[in-house]
């Protein structure tokens, strides 16, 4: 069984109140729920899943005075940019590619490993060596994109570029194989040529009708349908009650368009129109007959090999709509993957869901890595470290003295739980902690110090002094006494005792824990043990409370609103430690 | 820092094994070569500092123009731990790179093929031409590899149609040109 | 590096507070810039001697000494045991050539990890058995898990966390997670006269 190290996740207290938190009374702030001092909160309910996060992942409202969780704060995008370029990316061309890079960033759709643009068949690089410094080389095309990784290359699936740059605009319109493809706006010029109009009406009526790409197809569609909506057929005027529930009448028409082209289209005059309009008819129209003939896949699967076949995990990456027809969820070979543009990635910034206060935001810039706004919980509730404490004080008491042993059955093991303060108030602990662990298999909890005071942390100068003054600070260690347990088994200060605290510094506390882990034997008609039932955690309700400069400006202060005014607060909320692993 | 250009200090190794090698390698002071049979290292190949080639198990033979990176070892003893005739033969223009072991035991690599980053051929095992092995491969003792075959993600396979085995091919001879004005080479030490 | 020290312990503590084991392999020494307070432990190998070879145009034209910097490491940065830094190589122009590596503040590179990457940011965490091809580009906030096989060329940007092979963005670095990679507290627990962990 895998090592485990020990861990504290702390319950966002979004999870299980319908306030999210927030201090509905204004005379009693923040106080937990009334029902929560009855139940325990069981980390293995499947609900719990949910609300348990590290420390790192919480963020904090000042104003609201409450933890948030990535689950339930409220996300705006400040920057769209490409992971490969770092180009940002306005957020006026996103929609209309898919939230993809524009310039030459493509992922390898055998691997998803980085592409790079190589030239072929001319002569220096192995794209292995090669770097895609296309101005510098004498480079003449054509050039393909090539994965450094698993060394696929575009010209397996038969694309290749007349120029090294816009390989984006070049992809889209180039079909597997090399055919060119047309844009949308080559197809509607096409169309005024009158020569390719005597072609297609020569062509209409017969089997050979054009193929059409998805994207197409559903431009034409959108055309002809707007079309409709503009010019209705009067003709039919009579069932317009009728009319209006088909997928031909122009209301409903009008709606699902709205919804699948994200509106606009959304004609007032609609309303007054009634009647049927007809379908479409010819691929100028969006008109596609389906094509139900497989034969010649059949045929291919039988000559090819299974490495020839594409994956789910490579069709699942594959981009919807660039280019191949009907390729999204139904590509079957490798030959028809093509190059994956790369998706954007955001920076977000962060709202307190209750308030609205922005309580995390970056820098707009994509090459920063600064925060204009950042709280996390981090900063404002103290942090939990465990480790495990071998003692020899008592001739029952022994516990893991290496991290990540496991955990022998009914016999008492000791941890040391630190609480650091990471605010410059002192502030008052309070821990509550079932007696037994909830589940199947209970195992005995004891905190022997319960209830304790964490000094302020007046870190400015210390930080500073702990640069130059090493010694001093060694020394000032030594007089607050050694780090670990065993050295200290004479000191009378360190004997396990109830109710008093191990050991403390300048703003950390650290307290034991005692458990008995509990038996992991089956007891006969129990199923077989499930996942991580092995792993001993124990669910602790932490109260904090300090005296903090009172705000006049959030809700629920107290009257009178004097800034003078030290205003006691209180944190209270559930946290999860994972200890370790119980021996089988 | 001062004057002193590296510090590199000793590397544990064995006996001296029997040698071949040829007057345009280039052979860097650190790199060890260790056992008890011969060890032939063909022209213009270049062996890296702390690169490792050990011949306990059999012969070693590594061809023209090979490039073995720092920490790569040749000829790990395996599982098996058996004295063969030819422990492993290495082909033309093959790279090892930082890391890459292969074990001993009648094992093949051969011409042009990449052993990657910290890749493992296990012994027996019969590696084709124009292979990639990309970083933390491994193959399995015995196992054979066609040609052109790339081995990535965790094991998986694939061919490599790129064509460019000349070009590549030429790139390592211009690599190697470079690594011979910078690698100070001491053959004399392994004669 | 301050030679009068008697050479004793087993790390050399120069005088800019970099930590290196007697135990490490450093070729090249010349090119090798260290920033300060960085720990090399033993058995990590830095290959200084892989210098670039074909300056850039506009410092051959302006004349200028040629930077022979092959690997430059900035501030509390820490090399695990065995790993391996060495300068990424290309064709330039038709011919070969080293490029410089460069490593930013507060890297971690764990144990037998290899790093050809064209240039680390800074706060960067890399797993053990890493593989980071050559060329990479990894920008600050990162962190690299265990066994991870970054391909050549590939470009990760701030705040990500990538894992498996190939590499591939599993997750972001959450707001309260930037403290995480300040390596202060672990420069001053290795050396010839180590501290506890503080708490």
């Amino acid at each position: 069984m895998a090592a485990l190290t020990p861990y504290t996740y702390i319950q966002c207290p979004c999870s299980d109140s319908p306030t999210l938190g927030r201090p509905s009374d204004a005379s009693s702030p923040t106080s937990p729920e009334p029902d929560e001092d009855d139940r325990t909160f069981d980390p293995r309910a499947p609900r719990s899943n949910y609300s348990l996060y590290p420390l790192e992942y919480l963020l904090y409202c000042e104003d609201c005075h409450q933890i948030r969780c990535p689950r339930c704060v409220a996300e705006e995008i400040v920057t769209y940019y490409c992971p490969n370029c770092l180009f940002e990316v306005p957020s006026s061309n996103l929609k209309s590619e898919g939230n993809r890079c524009t310039r030459s960033c493509f992922q390898c759709p055998i691997c998803i490993g980085p592409l790079a643009v190589t030239s072929v068949e001319t002569k220096p690089d192995p794209s292995l060596l090669a770097a895609p410094d296309n101005t510098a080389t004498p480079h003449s095309g054509p050039y393909a994109l090539t994965c450094s990784y698993c060394n696929w290359t575009s010209t397996e699936v038969g694309i290749k570029f007349d120029k090294p740059n816009g390989i984006h605009a070049q992809l889209a319109k180039l079909r597997n194989g090399g055919a060119t493809r047309m844009t949308a706006k080559e197809r509607k010029e096409r169309r005024k040529d009158p020569a390719f109009r005597a072609a297609a009406a020569a062509a209409i009526g017969s089997r050979e009708q054009e193929d059409l790409d998805l994207e197409t197809q559903f431009a034409n569609l959108k055309m002809f349908y707007q079309n409709q909506l503009a010019h209705p057929n009067s003709a039919d005027t009579g069932l317009s009650g009728l009319g209006d529930l088909g997928f031909s009448s122009p209301t409903s028409l009008s709606r699902i368009m709205s919804l699948y082209t994200g509106g606009g289209l959304q004609d007032k005059k609609a309303k007054s129109r009634v009647g049927a309009m007809r379908e479409a008819l010819d691929p100028d129209e969006g008109f596609q007959l389906a094509s139900l003939d497989e034969s010649a896949a059949i045929a291919q699967l039988q000559a090819e090999t299974l490495d020839d076949t594409a994956s789910a995990a490579q069709l699942l990456d594959q981009p919807p709509n660039i280019g191949e027809e009907h390729l999204y969820g139904r590509g079957r070979f490798a030959s028809e993957l093509r190059p994956i543009p790369y998706l954007l990635r955001t920076k977000r910034s962060k709202r307190c869901p209750m308030c609205r206060h922005i309580i995390s935001k970056p820098e707009a810039k994509v090459q920063t890595t600064r925060f204009r706004i950042r709280l996390i919980a981090g900063s404002y509730i103290p942090s939990i470290a465990i480790r495990p404490l071998a003692i020899s004080s008592g001739s029952s008491a022994s516990g893991p003295a290496v991290p990540g042993a496991l955990l022998e059955p009914l016999k008492p093991a000791h941890y040391l739980l630190t609480f650091k303060n990471p605010i410059f108030e002192p502030v008052k602990v309070t821990l509550g902690a079932p007696s037994k662990t909830p589940g199947r298999f209970a195992s005995k909890v004891t905190v022997l110090c319960p209830d304790f005071e964490i000094d302020a942390n007046t870190d400015v100068w210390d930080e500073a002094l702990r640069e130059t003054g090493e010694r001093d600070r060694e020394k000032e260690r030594r007089r607050r006494r050694g780090e670990d347990g065993n050295h200290n088994n004479n000191n009378n200060h360190n004997q396990l005792e109830v109710g008093k605290i191990w050991e403390r510094g300048r703003n950390w506390v650290s307290i034991v824990v005692e458990v008995v882990p509990a038996s992991l034997a089956l007891v006969a008609g129990q199923g077989p043990l499930r996942e991580d039932e092995d792993v001993l955690e124990i669910p602790m309700f932490v109260r904090v409370e300090w005296e903090g400069d009172a705000g006049g400006d959030e809700v629920g202060s107290a009257p009178g609103g004097d800034k003078e005014v030290r205003e006691k607060r209180e944190l209270a909320y559930w946290c999860v430690l994972g200890l370790g692993r119980i021996r089988q | 820092m001062s004057k002193r250009h590296s510090i590199l200090p000793p590397a544990p190794s064995g006996p001296r094994p029997p040698t071949h090698l040829s007057p345009t390698l280039t052979i860097s002071d650190s790199a060890v070569l260790t056992g008890t049979h011969s060890i032939t290292l063909h022209g213009e190949t270049v062996i890296h500092p702390r690169a490792r080639l050990d011949s306990l198990a059999g012969r070693l033979t590594v061809g023209r123009r090979c490039v073995v990176h720092e920490r790569a070892t040749i000829g790990a003893v395996g599982a098996s731990g058996r004295i063969v005739e030819a422990a492993v033969t290495v082909g033309d223009y093959v790279v090892v790179e930082v890391g890459a072991v292969i074990e001993a035991g009648e094992t093949v690599v051969g011409e042009g093929t990449v052993v990657g980053v910290g890749a493992r051929v296990g012994a027996g095992a019969v590696v084709g031409k124009h292979c990639t092995l990309t970083p933390h491969s491994e193959i399995a003792a015995g196992e054979v590899v066609p040609d052109f075959t790339v081995v990535y993600s965790n094991g998986l396979r694939r061919t490599d149609k790129r064509g460019v085995a000349e070009l590549k091919n030429k790139g390592l001879a211009r690599q190697i040109d470079v690594l011979r004005r910078m690698i100070p080479s001491n053959p004399a030490k392994f004669a | 590096m301050s030679s009068r020290r008697p050479p004793r312990g087993e790390y050399i503590e120069t005088d800019t507070g970099n930590k290196v084991a007697r135990k490490a392999t450093l070729v090249g020494t010349q090119n090798i810039i260290l920033g300060g307070k960085t720990v090399i432990q033993p058995d990590v190998m830095i290959r200084g001697d892989l210098v670039r070879t074909i300056q850039p145009a506009s410092q051959s034209a302006t004349g200028a000494a040629p930077n022979n910097t092959a690997v430059s490491i900035g501030r509390y940065c820490f090399l695990s045991r065995g790993c391996c830094l060495r300068p990424p190589g290309r064709l330039y122009k038709g011919a070969f050539t080293y490029m410089p590596l460069r490593i930013g503040d507060h890297v971690f590179v764990g144990p037998a990890s290899v790093v050809q990457a064209a240039s680390i940011g800074s706060h960067v965490h890399i797993g053990a058995k890493v593989a980071i091809g050559e060329f990479a580009i990894v920008k600050d906030y990162v962190r690299i898990l265990d066994g991870t096989v970054v391909p050549p060329h590939m470009v990760i940007p701030s705040f990500s966390i990538v894992a498996g092979q190939p590499a591939r963005l599993i997750g972001e670095v959450p707001e309260g997670g930037h403290e995480a990679f300040e390596l202060r507290d672990l420069y001053r627990t290795v050396g010839n006269n180590p501290q506890p962990t503080p708490v």
